[in-house]
C-alpha cells in the first residue's frame, strides 16, 4: 500500500514536472486557459457494457426509464425540457445536463454535490428516490439474470456482473462521450466566431468562469438566473425538490421559494450562497438548449443577451456580473464562438446501443442445480 | 423464564383437572390438548375485542386517514402501487397467486398475507420480521419488492395534498405530516378489518346449531386425530410460533425468471454468507432472522381465519385449495409429487402421516370452513389531490 503510494507520487512528480516544461516551452497549458480537450483512454469493452446498461430501463427501480431518459443522445445526452423528466411517479426540479465532456469535470451535479468521481454520480443517479429509484441490489441481480450481460462482464475483466462494476462500467461509456470536431479544436472557426472568441476572452470576461479545456471552472456562482416556478407550482415536481432538500437538510423547507443551489455545499447562515449554481461547460451548446441550471433561458442569444444586461436580479449575485456593454455585432459573434464549440453529434453504434433488450428475463435453466 | 414455565404447568394442571372434573362435556368440547412439550394448548375461541395498541390509540379520525392512506399509491416509490394492490380487498385482502405481486419491475417471493385479523397477530410477516402493524406497514412500503418508497420523497408528498396536511394535522398535532404517522394510521385503519361473525365464533359462544354434524367431526379431528391445534390454537388458530412443516420449494423459481432476480436478491438483502447465497435454492425462512442452522425452512404459523378467502396457502402459496393442504399434512407434510421441504433436517416431529380416511377429510375441509365469515368489503376512498404550496404572485413577490 505504501508503496504504492509512495509509486504513484513520484510519478505524479514526474508528471507534474513535464507540464511544467510544456507550459514553459508553450504556453499553452496552463488550467485556466481555453483549448482542446485531452484524451482519455478508455477500455473498449467496458465501456461497450456501460453503453448497454446506459440505455437500458431495468436499471431503473420500476424498469419504466433508463440513463438515456433524461440523457438523450439525440440532444447531445441532455434533454429538451426546461426541467428534466425525473423518475416515473414524480417529475425532476433541474434542467438535465449534457453529459458530453462529463469525465472532464471534477464536480456533479448543478449545486455540486457530488466532489468524488463519476461513479458515485452515476450511484446518485440511480439510487435516489427521485431519479432512478433503484435497490442495486435487485439491479445487480437482474444483471446477472441476462446471459448477454453476464458473457460482457466476464470478457471487460469484471467477473460476474455486480453493482460495483455497474457503476464502474457506466463511467467507462461516459469517458466516450467526448466532444470531437468542434471547429474550435480543428482551428477551422469562422471569421464572426474569431471575433467571438476574442469578446470571451476579453470583453465579455466569459472566461472569469468558463475557462480551462471544458470551459468551467467546477466552482459555484450566482449569476442571478429568475427562478423557474414550475418547481413550486407544480406539486410533481416541487416533491422532487422537497425531496431533495430534506435529505439535504434545508432549514425551513417548506416555505422556501428558490432553489437554494450550492448553499448545500457551504450552508452559509447568513444565505449569501444562496442560488449559487455550478459554471457548466460550454462545449456542446447547440445541441443541449434549453440552458441554466433550471432550463430558463432557451436560446444562445438569449443567454448572450442576459449576460450582457449583467445577469439576473439576485441580493447575492456574484460581484462578477456586470453589464457588458456588448454591441450587436459582438452578441452575434460570440454566439458564433460559443457555436463552434459544438462539435460532431455523438451519434449512431459507437454512442448509442440500438439493440433490442430481452422482452422478459429467461429462467436460468436447471435452476436448483447451478450455482447461483 | 422459569418462574413462568412454572406458573404455565400449573396453570395446566388447573385445566386439565377442570376437564377431567367437567367430565363428558367438556370431553366433546375438547377445550384443551396436551402438546409434544407437555404444554396445553389453548383451546380455539371466540375473537376477543381487538386490544388497544398502547402506543398507538385508535380515534375515528386516524383510522379514516389510515384508510385513505391504505389506497394511495403515492405511498410507494414511483406511486403506482399502495397497500391495497397486493392486499386487495377484492382477493381476501391478499394476492390470489402463489407469490403477491411486486413492485413494477419485480415480482415478491412469498404470498401475501390477508389484512385481516392481522393486528391480533404479534408477528407479522411469514418469519416474523415485524412486531407490530406500524413495522409491517413501513417495511412493506419501503420493500424493493414491494413499495420500494422511500422516507423522504413520501413524507414530502403528503405536505403536497392540503387535506392529508390538515388531516395529519388534525390526528397527530404536526404542522406538517410525517411519514412515521403514516404507519400509524394505516395499522389503526387495519385493527377495524377484523372478522369474528365465523360459525366457529358463532359455535364457541353457545349456538351448538352453529356448525353442521359434518363440521363438528371436523373439529374433532382438528383437536384430535389431526392435531391441527397444536400450533393452530386460541381464538386465531395460530401459536405464533416457527415450523418447519415441510412445504417443498417453489416451483415457480424453477420457470421464472423474474422471480429467480428476486429470490437471489433476498439472499444478499437479508445477508446470508456468500457460499449459501450462492448454493441456496429454498426459502430459509425464520433463519435469516435468527441465523441458526436449526431455523432454516421455519415459517410463523399463519392464522386460519378468513382462509375462504385467501387462497392459494403457505408461505410460498404451495397449495391453491385446502384439500392439497389437508393431503399435504395427511401425508406427512409431502406434496402429490413426493416433494417436501430443502431443510428436511429441521421438518417438525409434529408433523407425520395422519391416516385419514377420506371421510375424515371432507369433515376437516368442512370445519375449516367454519373459520371464515362474511366477506368484507369496502367503498374505496376518493384520493385527496395534490395543490401547489404557493401561488404564482407569492413566489413573484419573493425575495432573491
Amino acid at each position: 500500500m505504501s508503496q504504492k503510494l509512495i509509486k504513484r507520487g513520484r510519478l505524479m512528480m514526474a508528471v507534474t514536472g513535464l507540464s511544467l516544461a510544456i507550459v514553459a516551452t508553450t504556453g499553452l497549458a496552463a488550467d485556466t486557459d481555453i483549448g482542446p480537450l485531452p484524451k482519455l483512454k478508455t477500455d473498449l469493452l467496458k465501456a461497450e457494457l456501460g453503453k448497454r446498461l446506459f440505455f437500458d430501463k431495468r436499471i431503473s427501480g420500476d424498469a419504466g426509464i433508463s440513463c438515456s431518459t433524461c440523457h438523450d443522445p439525440e440532444h447531445g445526452f441532455s434533454h429538451p425540457d426546461a426541467l428534466s423528466p425525473g423518475y416515473p411517479g414524480n417529475k425532476h426540479f433541474r434542467n438535465s445536463p449534457s453529459l458530453i465532456n462529463v469525465s472532464h469535470k471534477k464536480t456533479w451535479m448543478h449545486d455540486g454535490r457530488i466532489g468524488t468521481n463519476l461513479n458515485d454520480a452515476t450511484r446518485e443517479m440511480i439510487t435516489e428516490d427521485y431519479t432512478m429509484n433503484m435497490d442495486m441490489r435487485i439491479m445487480q441481480e437482474r444483471t446477472k439474470q441476462d446471459p448477454e450481460y453476464v458473457r460482457m462482464f466476464k470478457e471487460a475483466g469484471y467477473g460476474e456482473p455486480s453493482n460495483g462494476s455497474i457503476r464502474k462500467a457506466i463511467p467507462e461509456f461516459m469517458k466516450t462521450l467526448t466532444s470531437r470536431g468542434a471547429p474550435f479544436d480543428t482551428g477551422k472557426m469562422s471569421r464572426s466566431a474569431k471575433r467571438g472568441q476574442k469578446v470571451f476572452e476579453g470583453k465579455g470576461g466569459c472566461t472569469a468562469c468558463h475557462n480551462g479545456a471544458n470551459f468551467n471552472d467546477d466552482k459555484a456562482h450566482n449569476t442571478g438566473v429568475p427562478e423557474n416556478f414550475d418547481v413550486f407550482l407544480d406539486p410533481m415536481r416541487h416533491q422532487a425538490f422537497l425531496a431533495w432538500g430534506l435529505f439535504l437538510g434545508i432549514e425551513n423547507l417548506y416555505a422556501q421559494k428558490r432553489d437554494p443551489g450550492a448553499h448545500i455545499q457551504t450552508h452559509k447562515a447568513d444565505g449569501s450562497d444562496m442560488g449559487k449554481f455550478m459554471t457548466p461547460s460550454l462545449r456542446e451548446l447547440s445541441y443541449t438548449a434549453p440552458y441554466m441550471h433550471n432550463g430558463m433561458i432557451k436560446t444562445l442569444e438569449d443567454v448572450v443577451d442576459f449576460y450582457n444586461e449583467g445577469g439576473g436580479q439576485d441580493s447575492h449575485k456574484s460581484e462578477l456580473m456586470k453589464p457588458l456593454n456588448l454591441s450587436s455585432k459582438e452578441q452575434k459573434d460570440l454566439v458564433s464562438f460559443l457555436k463552434a464549440l459544438s462539435g460532431d453529434r455523438l451519434e449512431g453504434q459507437e454512442f448509442v446501443w440500438d439493440q433490442a433488450y430481452p422482452a422478459e428475463y429467461a429462467p436460468i435453466a436447471n435452476w436448483r442445480k447451478v450455482r447461483n | 423464564m422459569k418462574n413462568s414455565l412454572l406458573k404455565k404447568s400449573a396453570l395446566a394442571s388447573i385445566a386439565i383437572a377442570v376437564t377431567l372434573v367437567c367430565g363428558s362435556a367438556a370431553a366433546e368440547m375438547k377445550i384443551v390438548s396436551k402438546g409434544m412439550g407437555g404444554e396445553v394448548n389453548p383451546p380455539l375461541a371466540p375473537l376477543p375485542p381487538i386490544p388497544e395498541v398502547m402506543d398507538n390509540k385508535n380515534t375515528p379520525e386516524k383510522i379514516e386517514l389510515g384508510k385513505i392512506l391504505f389506497f394511495d399509491p403515492r405511498i410507494g416509490g414511483d406511486a403506482s402501487v399502495s397497500c391495497a394492490s397486493c392486499h386487495d380487498p377484492a382477493q381476501g385482502w391478499a394476492w390470489a397467486e402463489d407469490f403477491s405481486r411486486g413492485y413494477p419491475g419485480t415480482v415478491h417471493w412469498r404470498n401475501s398475507q390477508t389484512v385481516v385479523n392481522s393486528q391480533y397477530m404479534k408477528k407479522q410477516f411469514w418469519a416474523g420480521g415485524a412486531s407490530s402493524g406500524m413495522n409491517q406497514a413501513r417495511s412493506a412500503a419501503k420493500g424493493g419488492v414491494a413499495g420500494n418508497g422511500e422516507d423522504d420523497l413520501m413524507e414530502v408528498r403528503l405536505a403536497l395534498i392540503p387535506e392529508y396536511k390538515k388531516r395529519f394535522k388534525d390526528v397527530f398535532g404536526d404542522e406538517w405530516p410525517l411519514i412515521r404517522n403514516v404507519w400509524r394510521a394505516m395499522a389503526s385503519f387495519e385493527t377495524t378489518l377484523i372478522s369474528d361473525n365465523t360459525p366457529l365464533d358463532a359455535y364457541l359462544k353457545g349456538d351448538k346449531s352453529a356448525l353442521s354434524d359434518q363440521q363438528k367431526k371436523g373439529m374433532k379431528l382438528f383437536n384430535g386425530k389431526a392435531n391441527c391445534i397444536e400450533c393452530h390454537n386460541g381464538p386465531l388458530a395460530t401459536d405464533e410460533r416457527y415450523y418447519n412443516i415441510g412445504v417443498p420449494t417453489a416451483g415457480r423459481w424453477d420457470e421464472d425468471g423474474m422471480a429467480q432476480i428476486t429470490f437471489r436478491f433476498e439472499q444478499y438483502a437479508k445477508g446470508v454468507t456468500e457460499d449459501m447465497y450462492r448454493h441456496i435454492k429454498d426459502d430459509a425462512g425464520f433463519y435469516y432472522r435468527s441465523k441458526n442452522k436449526w431455523d432454516k425452512g421455519k415459517f410463523r404459523t399463519p392464522n386460519l381465519r378468513y382462509t375462504a378467502y385467501t387462497a392459494p396457502y403457505m408461505h410460498n402459496g404451495a397449495f391453491y385449495t385446502m384439500e392439497e393442504v389437508v393431503d399435504f399434512y395427511n401425508r406427512g407434510g409431502v406434496d402429490e409429487d413426493g416433494n417436501t421441504t430443502s431443510f428436511p433436517q429441521n421438518k417438525s416431529k409434529l408433523i407425520k402421516p395422519l391416516g385419514l380416511s377420506d371421510d375424515e377429510k371432507e369433515d376437516l375441509l368442512a370445519f375449516l370452513e367454519a373459520f371464515s365469515g362474511d366477506e368484507i368489503e369496502i367503498e374505496k376512498p376518493e384520493l385527496p389531490d395534490y395543490a401547489p404550496l404557493f401561488t404564482k404572485a407569492e413566489l413573484m413577490e419573493a425575495k432573491k
